[in-house]
């Protein structure tokens, strides 16, 4: 057992911190939310160029060759500052994907693209039809015609879909809209004609985007892992997903916590500062309990995905957990600045739009309470 | 990070298992966890648990112990908690005082308690709250007065709970008798002879039946050499020596008899022709205690790991404390919620389910969130020492 970060996860966190409060003040990040791409090519650059894109992808494939765990501590640090852009369907949803379904010219040809901050990725996984997130709810059909397959249907909250080169779509080749097997992944090129794209408004200003494949041609050299055995790979990388998003949690929640605690050794009323009184004491108090909790499940649920040790129990902890406590952290760190937090231009709305889109994201804490009840065995597995 | 346990950690886990099926029985644990008064029985386990290998593996070679890593000893506490919540038997020494005696202790007290704590053979009462110092523990009147080779002591404390059946207490009393010197800077801690002549021992019976006690101290003479460190810098010991409290008291796996048992109730148990297991409430409420225990779990890991690792510490105990307290409240109401009518009934009683095992816990449940420093003073703790926010 031991609790302490390699020396190298410090200076990646170190060096990490720096570029972040350097490049995406509270001023970019409201910025971006209005824009149409939702991201900056320079700030792409400098982080392929710092290796972020490659961090987890091996070196093979031109990347650094760093573990799980390593991008745990870089997510962390990009949840700090609220960092927009489409690393995390890149490299989380996009990369992960590949290295675990693809074969080997789907590696060489699209890791290294990845790895140079050559190429964005998006996921599309969630459909109309699912109001409660539910992964294996696909109704998007993929029909084989000779060597290839037509994709048909609506896919929806596809983050970065409006600025990927490649959409990786999970869409059904057989079977019921909600069984699990049947489900096929496609390595769509965004530019593909059939394809329609429009951006959804989100409260975190977010890049979620509808989908519309209509009659979309895809060559069966593009099926990523098996046809009719998506699933396995969905599975797989969703763990991940859910915990890396934990990790963007703990970040924020982090963030917010300093936020108010400082704010509180500042701030006087009553001819004393805010921070004496107990009952903003315990807010803060609460807001430590709430982080130190998601901090500790989410590095141990990141370090066994990222050591493959089998944790659907603790990657549904965590999320469970995590999920629930940035949204206490984000309602404390209201309260306690209280009118000025309330204004837009305040970073706390900044934390707590984010929170709730957070939440949503791979799984809320009811879902995973469904998943720790089928995992003991009291309600059948879907 | 490494949140793994080593193959002969393992090996250690499994060994240990085979013999707590053969030696560990309720009676026992529940002699210890429900402070009825350790009997000739837990204290024979508590030596056999030493012969057997499974004590002290963490402790300095001088002592007795084997100097292997802290972790044989969370191990050790995790396993005996899940059954029937036990604990090492004399628990107080092995780990409240124990690990105090051995940071702040005169080399002669380390040689003279250290072998017989690892070996299971002496345990200690905690002795610091008195009636008119319960949160406020520096506001301490018990009073202790440097004569020529001892101190002489005198006054009372309350809610002291093994010193029934405990060989030593764990005294703290104030030795610094002048009124403009700073309360916690007055205090010191002695290890007391439970049996010196002028102690008289009085029960305090709690609602959920255990026993506790009051201690008056008539003309006490304690030697010199049987104090705790230094003078007057006892309070900071007592705090330490409450944050291993914290963390080796509040332990999750404690609590994992309770979800367990409600697993296998509600998988036998129907309502209207379906079984409970089948409701998505009681789905739900199960599965949070388990999210909630997992959480519990990495939480304590750390703080311990802190503590036995002599690294620094601020809120870590107490975030253990406050979740694993909190947690059991929770847990305990939804755990009676899910029994239903049969929730009240008692041990013993015809129709009790789980043997009314919940219904003590409910009544126990109460406690957790006082005992060790009550939950809005441990938030006080997080503030103050953790987050640096000013005091009033
Ligand atoms: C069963 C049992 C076993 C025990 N065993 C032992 C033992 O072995 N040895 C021992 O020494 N003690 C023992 N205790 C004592 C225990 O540690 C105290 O009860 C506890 O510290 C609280 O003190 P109190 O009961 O006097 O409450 P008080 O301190 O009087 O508190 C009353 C209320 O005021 C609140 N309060 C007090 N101060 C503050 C503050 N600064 N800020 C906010 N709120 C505050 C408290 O949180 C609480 O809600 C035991 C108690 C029990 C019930």
């Amino acid at each position: 057992m031991d609790f302490n970060f390699t020396d190298e996860q410090k200076m990646l966190r170190e060096s990490a911190r720096g570029f972040c409060e350097d490049k995406s003040p509270m001023s970019f990040v409201l910025e971006m939310e209005e824009d149409e791409k939702g991201y900056t090519p320079e700030l792409w650059k400098g982080m392929a160029e710092l290796g972020w894109m490659g961090l987890v992808i091996p070196e093979e494939y031109g990347g650094v060759g760093m573990s799980f765990m390593d991008l745990i501590v870089l997510l962390e640090e990009m949840g700090r500052v609220c960092l927009p852009g489409p690393f995390f369907s890149t490299v989380v949803l996009g990369g992960l994907t590949i290295l675990e379904g693809g074969n080997e010219s789907q590696k060489n040809e699209f890791l290294p693209k990845i790895a140079n901050g050559d190429i964005i990725l998006s996921f599309a996984l969630a459909e109309p039809s699912s109001t409660q997130y539910d992964p294996s709810l696909i109704e998007v059909t993929a029909t084989a015609e000779q060597d290839r397959f037509i994709i048909d249907g609506t896919k929806l909250f596809v983050s970065d879909a409006n600025v990927a080169d490649y959409i990786i779509c999970a869409a059904r080749t057989q079977g019921e809209p909600a069984s699990k097997d049947g489900i096929t992944l496609f390595f769509v090129d965004a530019k593909s004609p059939g394809i329609k794209c429009s951006l959804l408004k989100t409260v975190a200003g977010d890049k979620q985007c509808e989908v519309i494949f209509d009659k979309v041609v895809v060559s069966e050299e593009n099926v990523l892992g098996e046809v009719n055995g998506g699933w396995f790979v969905i599975e797989k990388i969703l763990q991940k997903a859910a915990v890396a998003k934990c990790a963007e949690m703990v970040g924020g929640g982090q963030k917010v916590l300093e936020m108010a605690v400082e704010y509180a050794k500042q701030r006087v009323q009553f001819g004393k500062l805010i921070g004496t009184f107990q009952a903003v004491q315990h807010h803060c108090a609460n807001m430590a309990i709430a982080l130190q909790g998601s901090k500790f499940i989410t590095y141990k649920a990141g370090w066994m995905l990222s050591e493959g040790v089998p944790c659907a129990m603790q990657v549904s902890a965590a999320k469970a957990w995590t999920s629930e406590a940035y949204k206490k952290l984000v309602i404390l760190g209201h309260q306690i600045f209280a009118g000025t937090g309330f204004m837009a231009e305040h970073e706390m709305p900044m934390y707590s739009r984010r929170a709730r889109a957070a939440e949503l994201a791979f799984g809320d804490a009811n879902y995973y309470r469904k998943m720790v009840a089928q995992d003991i065995g009291l309600a059948p597995r879907s | 990070m490494d949140f793994s346990y080593t193959q002969e950690e393992e090996m250690f886990r499994k060994r240990l298992n085979e013999f707590l099926d053969k030696e560990l029985t309720e009676e026992i644990a529940r002699q210890n966890w429900e402070d009825l008064g350790v009997g000739p029985e837990a204290r024979e386990f508590s030596r056999k648990l030493y012969e057997n290998g499974f004590l002290g593996l963490p402790w300095p070679k001088e002592y007795g112990g084997q100097e292997l890593s802290p972790t044989y000893d969370f191990i050790l506490i995790d396993e005996l908690g899940k059954r029937w919540g036990a604990h090492v038997p004399l628990d107080v020494g092995y780990t409240m005082t124990g690990h105090t005696i051995l940071r702040r202790g005169s080399e002669e007290m380390k040689k003279e308690f250290l072998p017989k704590i690892i070996r299971g053979e002496i345990e200690f009462g905690l002795g610091y709250t008195e009636p008119n110092a319960g949160s406020d523990l520096a506001s301490m009147m018990m009073k202790a007065e440097e004569k020529d080779d001892y101190y002489l002591i005198n006054g009372q404390k309350t809610f002291n709970t093994e010193s029934h059946y405990a060989d030593y207490h764990w005294l703290a009393a104030r030795t610094e008798l002048d009124p403009d010197k700073p309360k916690h800077r007055g205090i010191s801690l002695f290890i007391v002879d439970q049996r010196s002549p002028g102690i008289t021992i009085r029960p305090l019976i709690t609602m959920s039946g255990e026993r506790t006690n009051e201690v008056f101290y008539d003309d006490v003479k304690v030697p010199k050499d049987r104090m705790v460190g230094e003078k007057n810098k006892g309070f900071y010991y007592m705090m330490e020596a409450i944050d291993s409290e914290r963390n080796h008291v509040f332990v999750p796996a404690r609590l994992w008899p309770i979800v367990n048992d409600m697993i296998s109730y509600v998988k036998a148990t129907e309502y209207n022709g379906k079984l409970l297991s089948d409701d998505p409430q009681i789905q739900s409420k199960l599965a949070q205690m388990i999210i909630d225990l997992e959480v519990a779990q990495v939480l304590a890991d750390n703080a311990r790991w802190l503590e036995l690792n002599e690294l620094p510490m601020t809120m870590e105990p107490e975030i253990t404390k406050l979740v694993v307290s909190e947690l059991e409240q929770r847990m305990v109401d939804d755990a009676m919620q899910i029994l239903g009518l049969y929730g009240q009934l008692e041990e013993g009683s015809k129709w009790a389910p789980l043997r009314g095992r919940i219904e003590w816990y409910y009544l126990h449940s109460f406690l957790p969130t006082i005992g060790a420093g009550t939950s809005e003073v441990g938030r006080n703790v997080i503030a103050q020492r953790g987050l640096g926010l000013p005091r009033g």
